[in-house]
């Protein structure tokens, strides 16, 4: 059974519709990431599904309960702040006993799941500080024992790590994914931060212009992206509009050929993209027959520590990048100006 | 402040940015003389002046002589022995205060919702209309009152040709009208040092509340409010104050036998020419207004820390 | 709505928050704004006698009070302080803004609250004050001042000038002084960068300034009470009079012209200076 059902969620400003029938079905305990640039819609769908923002038209429910006109409070929803409001006027234990409060949970009862909660977030030591004697990493913590100490139907955390420097936030989307798993939490996270939805997400919502451009596993957004903007959105692409020439050919509007294996690509095709990884490089002359090839001269060679970008350009002027394995091979031979054959795999090019 | 000090000494004084000593130097200088207008004019027109009227309320008064004779503090004596003046002064602190208490609770609604309002240019009307008054004087809304409140004013003879009252009703020169005048007169000062309170508090605490199972009232009394608590005190203070001091609304609204505080302190200085005594009822007004303002701030930051 | 954990079910009175605080504020709305409607609404009745439903409206209440020569005098001389005022507030409030805009340093504290002092001090008590030394200064000298209208000048001037210092004051505060370096770098002379950099960031705020100090200076009653005399007396004072004695459409057309001097005023101001800003 499914946890969280939305139908045909709109929101609409006037004439402006910034989210567009958003239509999704969430399992319990899973773990769904909402991504997409800023102004997509995705912060806009969360607060509806907290109840802070009324939705125009569409529905929502929780389980078998259609929450759609509730009140926020009424919800049952735990909601991390992007900046975590925390109430500054209150200690760190007061913080997180306020939602038990609210559910007029006993006393005794309330001080042992503050307790608990905060020894999860290891905050137990820190639950008679204010907020703001807090770092920005523990304010995370508690912002997060704030939501979950009730137990919610779902947890909602928008941009929660956006705050953070970027080291504690490897860490701490490390301990969150943790913590969801371990307690079972319906959770949906909103982030512009495609490496984040890719490492903790049970499934990624790319969103884009208020429409869901794709929902799947992180695997399957980033290897069969659906739309051209999600190929785009998610990792490095090259990306080379144009038309189909034949079946398993494309031909580029700069004119380079391209041939292709997967079985699947759409008739219509207007764009076709490779992901730099499956492209590789060699000097000297073209393999027989030119499939799966290009030859290219080479335009700029980037080390960036793990891998090598190296950006070549065909005769006609099209542009790719490649990303080669500085374990495997370390292409540091390769200079500017130098004629390389650009290859890869027939299933590699991907069709919109 | 090093940068920001250049920008406004040597705007005028025409000197180029020296380093080192010289340049603080020339900075002191220059401060000086750009200071010394406005401290001239407020210490002539303000800090002597009130000098002069601490003296002069420790003075004997003559009726026939306008010198300052002797020390004495029979002045002080005779206010607190008097019992009329005491009851002057405890109706003042008690209008000032159910003022400053209505002032509250019609304000702090009116600043949340200013401070909500969604719309940009309802919110610019709102706040029109609540500063335009504030800066109109104090004898047009007096005059406005009056002509409402008056035996034949706008609200008598309205009841009247209504067929609800028979007789007109008494309202003004009243000590409620005086409520009343004075509640118009501050609580736009209530309500403008709120909404920027509550502007700067957000709606993200609100929400964080709501979400967390907190039906409004309950969001609004356990984290808004005490939030807003430090620009609640200072607004009930402004209210407080202006309204000990009131003298338009007292003596046009109230009337001769509705008598306060600053009132007096005409009646005694400019009627009665007892300048001693005038002196006196100021600074008796001042002190307690004063004296209030400290304790009721260091009980509140007792309260809530740090306002 | 089954939910066992769900919070505790919606009381009758959540739904009361929105109609109770909108209630308040318009009730605190009628508070503020139904004098100034009721002297507006009272200077287009037809009949002295104040009545109502009034038989008609006219105009003639605003002739009469024209014809009245006290009021005329009141506004000349409110008009004539206020420019007065607001001058001599400039000239001294605008260089102690740049002083105090400079940041901190030791004393600034002291200054700002005593420039800002007079805005604090009762005007009745201030007012008396005055009153009190301007006599003294008199039987010191020999020359008049008090009820003359150089006493009120001064006192006017004291009401403007808190207000000159904390508008330029706030407008200066926001400034980057890297700005102005920019310009010094640029190889623009000292007065150079201020006409072409500083002045214009700050012109919002003076103009504000200068406006709020006008309008402290027309409208003030209790300062200018000790001082006024034969001659010499301001609008507020003769409208204060007037309504001891009578209340009628009369007086209601000279504080209808007031409301709106200072709405203009006022609405003007808030294009330059967002006006809450002011407070």
């Amino acid at each position: 059974m499914s946890n969280i059902l939305i139908r045909d969620l709109i929101k609409r400003h006037g004439a402006l519709v910034t989210v567009d029938r958003v239509s999704l079905e969430i399992g319990q305990g899973e773990f769904i990431a909402f991504l997409g640039p800023s102004g997509c819609g995705k912060t806009t769908t969360l607060r509806m599904i907290a109840g802070l923002t009324p939705a125009s038209a569409g529905s929502i429910h929780f389980g078998t309960r259609e929450v759609t006109h509730l009140p926020p409070y009424l919800r049952d929803a735990g909601l991390v702040f992007q900046g975590y409001a925390l109430f500054p006027h209150m200690s760190v234990a007061e913080n997180v006993a306020f939602g038990l409060q609210m559910r007029k949970v006993d006393r005794e009862e309330a001080r042992r799941r503050v307790d608990e909660v905060l020894s999860l977030v290891k905050l137990a030591h820190l639950a008679g500080r204010l907020p703001k004697e807090l770092s920005g990493g523990q304010q995370q913590r508690v912002a997060l024992a704030r939501a979950i100490v009730y137990k919610p139907e779902v947890l909602l955390l928008d941009e929660p790590l956006s705050a953070l420097d970027a080291q504690l936030r490897t860490e701490v989307r490390t301990e969150l994914k943790r913590l969801q798993s371990a307690l079972g939490l319906t959770t949906i996270f909103v982030t512009h931060d495609q490496d984040e939805a890719l490492s903790v997400a049970d499934r990624i919502v790319v969103m884009s212009a208020g429409r869901v451009e794709q929902v799947g596993t992180p695997r399957e957004i980033y290897q069969r992206p659906a739309t051209r903007f999600v190929a785009e959105f998610i990792g490095r692409t090259n990306l080379f509009p144009g038309g189909l020439d034949g079946p398993g050919r494309f031909r580029s509007e700069s004119g380079e050929r391209f041939a292709f294996g997967n079985a699947d690509a759409p008739s219509n095709a207007s764009a076709l993209a490779i992901r730099p990884e499956h492209v590789s490089l060699q000097r000297g002359a073209p393999a027989p027959g030119g499939a799966c090839t290009l030859e290219a001269t080479v335009e700029d060679v980037i080390y960036r520590g793990a891998l090598t970008e190296v950006v070549v350009r065909t005769a006609s002027g099209a542009r790719l990048a490649a990303h080669l394995h500085n374990a495997d091979s370390g292409r540091d031979d390769l200079r500017p100006g130098d004629p390389v054959v650009a290859s890869w795999p027939a299933d590699a090019p991907m069709l919109f | 402040m090093s940068a920001l000090a250049l920008t406004g000494e040597d705007s005028l004084t025409g000197g180029l940015p020296a380093p080192g000593a010289t340049d603080r130097r020339r900075r002191r200088s220059s401060a000086g003389w750009l200071l010394f207008p406005s401290l001239t004019l407020v210490l002539a027109g303000l800090v002597l002046p009130l000098a002069l009227m601490a003296r002069t309320s420790v003075a004997h008064f003559d009726a026939a002589s306008p010198d300052l004779v002797g020390f004495t503090l029979e002045n002080y004596a005779r206010f607190f022995g008097e019992p009329f003046y005491l009851m002057i002064l405890a109706r003042t602190l008690v209008v000032a205060l159910s003022c400053t208490a209505i002032c509250l609770v019609l304000g702090v609604p009116a600043a949340f919702v200013i401070s909500r309002v969604e719309s940009r240019a309802l919110k610019t009307v709102l706040i029109l209309a609540t500063i335009i008054p504030l800066l109109m004087g104090n004898a047009v809304r007096a005059a406005g009152w009056m002509v409402l409140l008056a035996d034949k004013g706008l609200i008598n003879s309205a009841l009247l040709s209504a067929g609800l009252i028979a007789e007109p009703v008494r309202i003004l020169y009243t000590g409620s009208a005086v409520v009343i005048g004075l509640i118009a007169v501050l609580l736009p000062f209530m309500v403008i040092s709120l909404e920027s309170v509550f502007e700067n508090i957000g709606t993200a605490y609100e929400e964080a509340a709501q979400t967390m199972g907190a039906p409004p009232w309950t969001a609004f009394f356990r984290v808004t409010l005490p939030l807003a608590m430090p620009g609640i005190f200072s607004g009930c203070l402004l209210c407080f104050v202006l309204a000990m001091n009131a003298y338009a609304t007292p003596v046009l609204i109230g009337g001769p036998s509705f008598q306060m505080m600053a009132p007096k302190v005409f009646e005694q200085a400019i009627k009665v020419y007892n300048w001693p005594f005038a002196a006196t009822i100021a600074l008796v007004l001042m002190a307690v207004t004063l004296v209030l303002s400290v304790a009721s701030s260091l009980a509140l930051q007792k309260r809530y820390g740090v306002l | 709505m089954a939910g066992t954990r769900s919070p505790s079910p919606r009381s009758l009175s959540d739904g009361s928050f929105r109609p109770v605080m909108v209630g308040g504020c318009v009730a605190a709305f009628v508070m503020v704004l139904s004098p100034l409607v009721a002297i507006v609404w009272i200077s287009f009745f037809e009949n002295k006698i104040i009545s109502f439903p009034p038989t008609g409206y006219t105009l003639d209440w605003y002739r009469a009070a024209a014809a009245m020569p006290q009021f005329r005098d009141g506004f000349v001389t409110s008009l004539k302080l206020g420019v007065v005022a607001t001058l001599v507030s400039l000239i001294a409030g605008v260089p102690a803004a740049l002083v105090l805009a400079r940041g901190r340093f030791p004393g600034r504290e002291a200054i700002q609250s005593l420039l800002l002092a007079p805005l604090i001090v009762p005007g009745i008590v201030a007012g008396a004050a005055l009153y009190m030394f301007l006599i003294e200064v008199e039987l010191a000298s020999g020359v008049q001042v008090a009820m003359t209208f150089w006493g009120l000048a001064l006192a006017h001037s004291l009401i403007a000038l808190p207000w000159t210092v904390r508008l330029v004051t706030a407008s200066l505060v926001g400034l980057d002084p890297q700005l102005k370096e920019a310009a010094l770098t640029m190889g623009a002379r000292p007065l150079t960068a201020f006409r072409l950099v500083t002045w214009p960031l700050i012109r919002p705020g003076v103009v504000a300034g200068a406006l709020f100090a006008f309008i402290a200076s027309f409208v003030d009653l209790e300062k200018s009470l000790f001082l006024v005399g034969p001659g010499v007396t301001t609008l507020p004072i003769v409208i204060v009079n007037y309504l001891e004695w009578s209340i009628d459409p009369t007086i209601a057309a000279v504080a209808t012209v007031q409301i709106a001097v200072i709405s203009a005023g006022l609405v003007l101001t808030d294009r330059y200076f967002k006006l809450a800003r002011a407070f």
